[in-house]
C-alpha cells in the first residue's frame, strides 16, 4: 500500500477508484498498475524502478522482463532497436514455452471485482489510450502475441518487412482468442506490412476480417451489413436466451411451429402427440427461414467489440478507408481507388489530413494528372517537418521524372535526400525516425533518374546502396544489368571502347600516290571489353563499389532471373484451389511455406473467402459480370491484379533474357547467348520487340556457333517473298518505352499542354531502333548470313537495302565492302568506305607509333 | 583494335629479305640466314607475306620468288599437306594471269615431277632463276591435278568460327593518281632526287608501311547487334506517403488478475459431468455474450465436446457458433461427427445448421451415421424413437435447403423404405417425391 501511497500525484484519478479495491489488490498488482501508469504518462526512468521491483517479487516473469525492456528502450531514447528486439524474442519463447508446458498462472486473489475495478478505470482515466484498461486477462494465458507484435513493430520500423510479416502471420493464424486491443494492433500493423510487401491478396483478407471483426463497415456498405450482423446477433442471442422456455413449455413453441408449418402441420401434429420429440421438433422448423437467412450472416460477422478500444471509431474507420484506398492503388484500381479516397476525404474533415491528401496525390499521379498531384502535395499542411517533407520533395521528384524532366526530379531527389540526413539527427530518437528514414527508398528513385540521364556510374551507386532494402526485386537486379550496359557502351568500363570508337571503322592509310593502300583496322569484330575483366566478377573499385563491367551485368541478370523465377514458382503454389478442407490439410503438410499459411484451415479459409460488402460494391464498377457471389467479387478483384503483376513479370522476364542473350554475345560465349534467346522466344505472349531481339541474338549466335543456315532461317520469318522484309514491329509496341506525358494531354488539362510543349530535359528519352532502323537491321544480318554462306548476290541485294535504310551503320556498311570485294568490285569497295560517314581515315605514321 | 601481326624484329627481318632478294646471294643462302631466328614466328612471318603476294602490285618479281620460297621452308619439315599455305602456294602455281617463271618456281618447290632437282634450282640467285628460266620446259599441270597431290591429304580442318574463316584481305589498294592515269605505270614511282609530282609515292614507304600495321584479321561480314532497349520506368518509382504510428504495446497481462473468467471455467467444468440448473446456465450463455474471448479461454477442448454436448446441448451449441472462426473449428467438428448418436447430438447439429454454415462433407457425413445407427440399433423402441428423429432432423435439413437431397436421395430412400412401418419415414419418403 505505501508503495501505491508514493505513485505520483499524475496519477489521482485512480486512486479515487482504486480505492475501493484496496483490500483486493495484491502488491504486485499494484506495483503493476503504478508502472503501467508511468508508462502512460511517459515518464520511462521512474516505470523502470517499479518494474526492477516487481521484478525482484516476480523473477523471471516474462511479462515482466518484456515490459522492462519495452521501457527501458523508451528511457534511452530508442537507441537499440536491435537489443530490444532480443529481449523480446527471449521472452516470446519463454511464453510460448510456458504455454506449451501447460503450467497455469497462479490465479490472482480475487474473482469478481476486478472486472469491475477494470471497467472502472477505463470510464475515470479518459487520457489514457484504452488500451490499459480494456485488455482483459485470461486465467489460461501464456500469451505471447504483444511480444510478437511488438517484435513485428520493430521489424517493421527497421523496413525489415518479410521478418514483421512472418511473425505477424503466425499471430494472425490464431487471432481469434486474443484480445481485442492487441488484435487491432496486429491486423493494423499487418496491413501496413502486408502493403509495404504488396500482397495485395492477403491485404484484402486482412481489411476484410477487421471490418468485420472490428465492426466498421463502409458506410457505402451500408447498413445492410451492419444491421444484418444485430440482428442476427439479436436473433443468437434471443435463441440463446430463452433455452429455457423451449426447453420447459412446449406450448409456445408448438404454437410458433404450428403457425409458420401450417402446411405441413401433419408432421408436427404427429409429432407433438410425443413431449420429448415435440421439444426436438420445436427447435428450429418453426421460423427456419428468418433464423437461416440472419443465421447464415452471423456465422461470418464476428461478433461486435464491446470494450473500449484504443482508437476511436471514427478513426479506425479513416485508418481503414485510407488502408482501402492503399489496397486499390496498389492494385493500380484508378477508378475505384478515386471514389474511396473522395470517401476517405470526407472522413477526414476537420482531422489530421495529410495521409488522405497524399493518396489523392498518388491517385492523380498514377492517372497522369500531374498538375493535379502537385496541388494536392502542396496542400498537404506541414512541410515544415523533415519527414513530411523529404517525402513532400520525393513525390515531387516522381512526377517530375514521369514528365520526363529528369535534372528537375534530380533537384527534388536530393533534396528529400537531405531532408532524410537531418531527420537523423534529430533528438531525441522516436521509434517512428527509423522508418521515417526512406532514404534508400528515395535512393533507388535516384537511380532511376541517373540511369534516365545517361550516368550509369552514379545511377549503379544508387542502386547498389538501395539494394539493402530492394535485393528481393528483379527489377533491381535488371536495373543494375542496365547500367554495366550503359557503362560498357560509353566507353567508361575499363577496357571498353570510347563511345566513338565502336560505331566507328577505323582505317589506316598507308603509303603515298600509285602505292597509296587503305588497311581497315577493325575488319572483323568489335572487340569491346578485355577478357581480364571476367575473372573478378565482383571486384571492387577504387570507391569501394563494384565495377560495372559485362560479367557483372550477367551475374544481375542471373540473380533476377532466380528470383523471378521463385516467385513464379510460390504463386503457383498459392493459386492451387482450395475447395475441401481435407484437401487443404494435405496441402499445407507439404507446403509448410508462408504461401499456405493463410490456407491451412478451414475457418481462416472463411476469412478469406467473405468479402467486404464495400469492396463488392467496387467490384461493381470493373468491367466483371455483375452479380457474382461474394467470393467471386475478391476474386476477380484481385486476380485483375494478379494478372497484371504476371504481365509485368513476364515483362521483365523479357528484358531480362534479351539482356542476357546480348551480354553472353558480348562476352563471346554464342552457347549460353543461343539458349537466352531460345528461352526468350519460348516465352508466352512475348511483345514484338523483343521477338525481335530474339531472333536477331539467336541468328548471330547460330551464326558464331556455325550455323549459317539454321541462322538464316530464324531471320527469314521476317521475309515476305524472296527477299522483301516486313516491319518486325511497329510504332505501336514502342509506345511503352516513350515517356508518359502525353497522357496529360490525353486527360485535357489545361496546364498540360505546357508540359507537352516543352521539351523534354531527358537526353535519352526512348533508345532503341525505330520499326524501319530494326528492319535495315534484318536486312543487314541477312545479307551477313548470305555472305558467309557464299551467296554473294543475295547478300549484295540484301546490303543495298539496308544501307536505304540504316545508312550511318558502320556494320552494314562493312558488310556491303566485303561483297564488293568478294565480288571484286574493289573500286566499289573503296568508294564506300569513302562515303561512309563513320569512317575515321588514320595516316599510317601516327598509327605506327600509336599501335602497342 | 586489330592486334599487329609482326613485331619489330620481324618487320625487320622481312624487310631485310625483301630488299636482299635482288642482290646475287643464292635463294637458299637467303633462307637459311633468314630462318637462323629461332624465335621467328613463322605463321605470322608467313601471313603477313601472303598478305603482300595476293597484292600484284607491291612486291617486285624476285621479292615475290623469295616469299614464295619462305612460305613454302617454313613447313618443309612436315608434311606438305601440314602447310597452312599449302593451298595459296597451289591456287599461285595455277594462276594463269602469274608470270610463268613465277608459276615454275612454286612448282619446283613444291617438287612437282622431278624430285631430284629439287634443292639445285634454289642455289642460284632469284633473278639468275628468271633471267634463265626457259619457258618451253616447264609444262603446268592441271589444278586438279594439284589439288589432288597436294591438298586432299590435308587433315581436317580445325575448327574455326565461319564468320572469321571467311574473311578477306583487309588492305584495299587505293591508288592515288590523277584521274584518267594508269596507276600501274612506272611513271608515278618516286624518282631519287627528283621532284615529287602529283600521284607520285614511294613503295617502300608504302610497303614498310604495311608491313608494321598488317593484321592477323581479316574483314569479315558485320553484324548489327542491337542494344537493348532499357526496361520502361512505369510503376517503378517509389511514392512515398506517411506512416501509420505503430508504438510499441505495453502487455496488460504483467501480473494482472487472472480470475476473469474463472467462473465460467468453473461452470463450464460443471457442465461436462451433468446439466446446468437453469440460472447456471443462463450465466455461461450471458457472460459468454459479453465477452466475444472468452470463449476461448473457458477450458473447452474438442476432446471435451461430446459430454458437454450430452450435458447441455445449448451451451454447446453457443460455444460452437462462437468457435466458428476458431482455428479449432475443424477439430471440434469432427470430433462432433465421430460422437454416439443421440437426441442431444442431433439437436446441436440441427441448431448448427441453421445458425452457420456447416461444411457440406460434415453434414453428409453426420447423417450416414444418424441413418447407419438406426439400422444397428437394437433395441425396438428405441429404434422406433431415433428413427423418427432422425426423419424429423433430415425434413428440417431438407426443408432448409442445408442438403442437396440429390447428394443422398438413394440412401436416405433406402432407410425410408426400411422403416416405411414408421409413419415420420413415411412422410419423409412423400417429401422426397415431392422433391424428385
Amino acid at each position: 500500500m505505501d508503495l501505491r501511497d508514493s505513485s505520483p500525484s499524475s496519477t489521482p484519478n485512480r486512486d479515487g477508484n482504486a480505492g475501493d479495491d484496496d483490500g483486493v489488490l495484491s502488491v504486485t498488482s499494484a506495483l503493476a498498475k503504478d508502472a503501467a501508469l508511468y508508462f502512460q504518462s511517459r515518464k520511462f526512468a521512474e516505470c523502470v524502478d517499479v518494474l526492477n521491483q516487481l521484478n525482484s517479487k516476480k523473477e523471471n516473469d516474462p511479462k515482466v522482463l518484456h515490459n522492462i525492456a519495452i521501457a527501458e528502450f523508451f528511457r534511452d531514447g530508442c537507441s537499440d532497436p536491435k537489443k530490444l528486439l532480443e529481449v523480446l524474442n527471449n521472452v516470446k519463447r519463454s511464453e510460448e514455452l510456458a504455454l506449451a508446458s501447460g503450467e497455469q498462472v497462479e490465479s490472482g486473489s480475487n474473482i469478481g471485482n476486478n472486472i469491475t475495478s477494470g471497467s472502472k478505470g477505463s470510464g475515470t482515466t479518459t487520457s489514457l489510450p484504452a488500451s490499459i484498461c480494456a485488455s482483459i486477462i485470461y486465467a489460461d494465458e501464456f500469451d505471447s502475441s504483444v511480444a510478437s507484435l511488438n517484435i513485428a513493430v520493430i521489424w517493421f520500423y527497421l523496413h525489415e518487412y518479410a521478418k514483421a510479416l512472418s511473425v505477424l502471420e503466425h499471430v494472425y493464424q490464431n487471432i481469434e482468442p486474443i484480445d481485442e486491443t492487441t488484435a487491432l494492433h496486429i491486423c493494423l500493423l499487418l496491413l501496413d506490412v502486408l502493403l509495404a510487401c504488396r500482397d495485395a491478396s492477403k491485404s484484402a483478407d486482412v481489411l476484410n476480417y477487421m471490418e468485420k471483426a472490428f465492426g466498421v463497415g463502409n458506410v457505402s456498405q451500408g447498413e445492410n451489413g451492419n444491421t444484418a450482423s444485430q440482428q442476427s446477433l439479436n436473433v443468437v442471442g434471443k435463441s440463446s436466451s430463452d433455452p429455457n422456455s423451449s426447453l420447459i413449455s412446449d406450448v409456445s413453441c408448438s404454437d410458433l411451429a404450428a403457425s409458420v408449418n401450417a402446411s405441413e402441420s401433419p408432421l408436427s401434429r404427429t409429432l407433438s402427440e410425443d413431449p420429448l420429440d415435440e421439444m426436438f421438433s420445436t427447435l428450429d422448423i418453426g421460423g427456419q427461414n428468418l433464423a437461416r437467412h440472419t443465421g447464415l450472416t452471423s456465422a461470418n460477422d464476428l461478433p461486435k467489440i464491446t470494450v473500449d478500444r484504443s482508437i476511436s471509431g471514427v478513426d479506425l474507420k479513416l485508418k481503414l478507408q485510407l488502408y482501402k484506398v492503399r489496397l486499390l492503388l496498389l492494385t493500380r484500381n484508378v477508378k475505384l481507388a478515386k471514389r474511396e479516397v473522395k470517401h476517405a476525404m470526407n472522413i477526414a474533415r476537420g482531422r489530421d489530413s495529410s495521409m488522405a491528401l497524399f493518396l489523392k496525390a498518388q491517385l492523380e499521379y498514377a492517372r497522369g494528372n500531374h498538375r493535379k498531384a502537385i496541388k494536392l502535395l502542396m496542400a498537404s499542411s506541414n512541410r515544415t517537418d523533415a519527414a513530411m517533407s523529404s517525402m513532400f520533395n520525393n513525390n515531387l521528384g516522381c512526377i517530375y521524372y514521369q514528365l520526363g524532366k529528369y535534372h528537375t526530379s534530380a533537384v527534388f531527389f536530393s533534396k528529400a535526400l537531405s531532408n532524410c540526413s537531418s531527420l537523423q539527427k534529430e533528438k531525441p530518437l522516436k521509434l517512428l525516425t527509423f522508418s521515417q528514414d526512406k532514404s534508400l527508398l528515395i535512393t533507388y528513385n535516384c537511380g532511376l533518374q541517373y540511369l534516365a540521364c545517361g550516368k550509369p556510374l552514379l545511377a549503379a551507386h544508387c542502386f547498389q546502396k538501395a539494394s539493402l532494402v530492394f535485393y528481393k526485386r528483379p527489377l533491381m537486379w535488371l536495373r543494375l544489368a542496365e547500367c554495366c550496359l550503359m557503362a560498357v557502351e560509353k566507353g567508361l568500363v575499363k577496357g571498353s571502347w570510347a563511345p566513338s570508337d565502336r560505331s566507328e571503322v577505323r582505317v589506316s592509310v598507308i603509303g603515298k600516290g600509285r602505292w597509296r593502300r587503305l588497311l581497315i583496322e577493325n575488319g572483323t569484330t568489335r572487340n569491346r571489353h578485355v577478357d581480364s575483366v571476367e575473372r573478378d566478377v565482383w571486384a571492387l573499385g577504387d570507391d569501394g563499389q563494384p565495377k560495372l563491367s559485362l560479367p557483372l551485368a550477367r551475374q544481375c541478370l542471373y540473380n533476377a532471373l532466380h528470383l523471378l523465377n521463385c516467385s513464379e514458382l510460390s504463386n503457383s503454389k498459392s493459386i492451387l484451389p482450395s475447395d475441401s478442407s481435407l484437401e487443404e490439410n494435405e496441402l499445407s503438410d507439404g507446403a509448410s511455406s508462408k504461401n499456405s499459411n493463410y490456407k491451412n484451415l478451414p475457418s481462416n479459409d472463411s476469412k478469406a473467402s467473405t468479402m467486404p460488402a464495400a469492396l463488392i460494391n467496387l467490384n461493381g464498377d470493373l468491367k466483371e459480370p455483375k452479380g457474382g457471389t461474394n467470393q467471386e467479387g475478391i476474386q476477380t478483384f484481385i486476380s485483375y491484379y494478379e494478372d497484371i503483376c504476371r504481365r509485368e513479370n513476364q515483362m521483365i522476364k523479357q528484358a531480362l533474357l534479351a539482356n542476357l542473350a546480348y551480354v553472353e554475345l558480348e562476352l563471346e560465349n554464342p552457347l549460353k547467348a543461343l539458349s537466352a534467346a531460345r528461352a526468350l522466344l519460348e516465352l508466352p505472349g512475348c511483345s514484338r520487340i523483343y521477338v525481335f531481339l530474339g531472333h536477331v541474338y539467336l541468328a548471330e549466335a547460330l551464326c558464331l556457333l556455325n550455323k549459317p543456315k539454321e541462322a538464316a532461317e530464324h531471320l527469314s520469318i521476317y521475309l515476305s517473298g524472296e527477299s522483301n522484309i516486313e516491319l518486325p514491329f511497329g510504332l505501336e509496341d514502342c509506345e511503352q518505352w516513350r515517356v508518359k506525358k502525353h497522357i496529360d494531354c490525353e486527360e485535357a488539362n489545361v496546364g498540360a499542354a505546357a508540359a507537352k510543349n516543352s521539351s523534354p530535359e531527358g537526353l535519352e528519352d526512348f533508345m532503341f531502333l525505330k520499326p524501319d532502323e530494326a528492319r535495315g537491321t534484318l536486312y543487314a544480318n541477312l545479307a551477313a548470313v548470305s555472305a558467309i554462306q557464299g551467296d554473294l548476290e543475295r547478300a549484295h541485294h540484301f546490303v543495298t537495302q539496308a544501307l536505304s535504310l540504316v545508312p550511318d551503320s558502320s556494320e552494314a556498311t562493312m558488310t556491303a565492302i566485303y561483297v564488293d570485294l568478294m565480288l571484286g568490285k574493289s573500286q566499289e569497295a573503296v568508294s564506300k568506305l569513302k562515303h561512309c560517314s563513320h569512317v575515321r581515315f588514320l595516316p599510317s605514321n601516327q598509327q605506327f607509333n600509336k599501335s602497342s | 583494335m586489330g592486334k599487329k601481326m609482326l613485331n619489330f624484329e620481324e618487320q625487320c627481318k622481312i624487310l631485310n629479305l625483301l630488299k636482299s632478294s635482288s642482290e646475287q646471294k643464292s635463294i637458299e643462302e637467303m633462307l637459311t640466314e633468314f630462318f637462323t631466328n629461332p624465335k621467328l614466328r613463322h605463321f605470322n612471318v608467313c601471313y603477313s607475306l601472303s598478305l603482300l603476294l595476293q597484292d600484284k602490285m607491291m612486291l617486285s618479281s624476285t621479292e615475290r620468288l623469295v616469299a614464295f620460297a619462305i612460305l613454302h621452308r617454313s613447313y618443309s619439315s612436315q608434311k606438305s599437306a601440314a602447310n597452312p599455305f599449302i593451298s595459296f602456294l597451289v591456287n599461285a602455281a595455277c594462276d594463269e594471269g602469274a608470270e610463268n617463271y613465277e608459276r615454275a618456281f612454286i612448282l619446283h618447290l613444291l617438287g612437282f615431277g622431278n624430285s631430284n632437282s629439287s634443292k639445285e634450282f634454289l642455289k642460284q640467285s632469284a633473278s639468275e632463276y628468271i633471267k634463265k628460266f626457259d619457258p618451253s620446259s616447264q609444262t603446268f599441270p592441271q589444278k586438279e591435278q594439284l589439288q589432288k597431290q597436294y591438298l586432299e591429304k590435308a587433315h581436317p580442318e580445325p575448327y574455326a568460327c565461319l564468320l572469321k574463316s571467311t574473311a578477306v584481305k583487309n588492305v584495299l589498294a587505293d591508288p592515288d593518281v590523277p584521274p584518267g592515269c594508269d596507276a600501274n605505270s612506272a611513271e608515278f614511282d618516286l624518282e631519287p632526287g627528283a621532284k615529287s609530282k602529283l600521284g607520285s609515292g614511294d613503295r617502300d614507304e608504302a610497303l614498310s608501311g604495311l608491313i608494321a600495321n598488317l593484321s592477323l584479321e581479316g574483314l569479315i561480314p558485320h553484324w548489327i547487334r542491337p542494344l537493348p532497349p532499357r526496361f520502361p520506368v512505369d510503376e517503378e518509382l517509389v511514392w512515398l506517403n506517411p506512416d501509420n504510428n505503430h508504438e510499441l504495446q505495453w502487455d496488460q497481462g504483467m501480473c494482472a488478475d487472472t480470475s476473469r473468467g474463472a467462473a465460467v471455467r468453473d461452470l463450464i467444468a460443471k457442465a461436462l459431468r451433468g446439466p446446468l440448473a437453469p440460472n447456471q446456465q443462463e450465466q455461461v450463455l450471458v457472460e459468454l455474450a459479453n465477452d466475444p474471448k472468452l470463449v476461448y479461454h473457458c477450458g473447452l477442448t474438442p476432446r471435451k465436446l461430446p459430454e458437454l454436448v450430452e450435458s447441455n446441448p445449448l451451451i454447446a451449441v453457443d460455444v460452437l457458433i462462437k468457435l466458428i472462426n476458431s482455428p479449432e473449428i475443424a477439430e471440434y467438428f469432427t470430433v462432433l461427427v465421430n460422437m454416439d448418436m443421440s437426441l442431444h447430438s442431433m439437436e446441436v447439429v440441427n441448431r448448427l445448421t441453421t445458425a452457420v454454415e456447416l461444411p457440406k462433407e460434415f453434414v453428409r457425413t453426420y447423417i450416414t451415421n444418424c441413418i447407419s445407427s438406426c439400422e444397428n440399433i437394437k433395441d425396438k423402441y428405441m429404434q422406433n424413437r431415433l428413427v423418427r428423429l432422425v426423419c424429423v432432423f433430415l425434413q428440417s435439413l431438407i426443408r432448409n435447403r442445408i442438403i442437396d437431397v440429390k447428394d443422398l436421395f438413394i440412401e436416405v430412400q433406402a432407410f425410408c423404405i426400411e422403416f416405411s412401418r414408421i409413419r415420420e419415414a413415411a412422410g419423409l419418403f412423400r417429401l422426397l417425391k415431392t422433391l424428385e
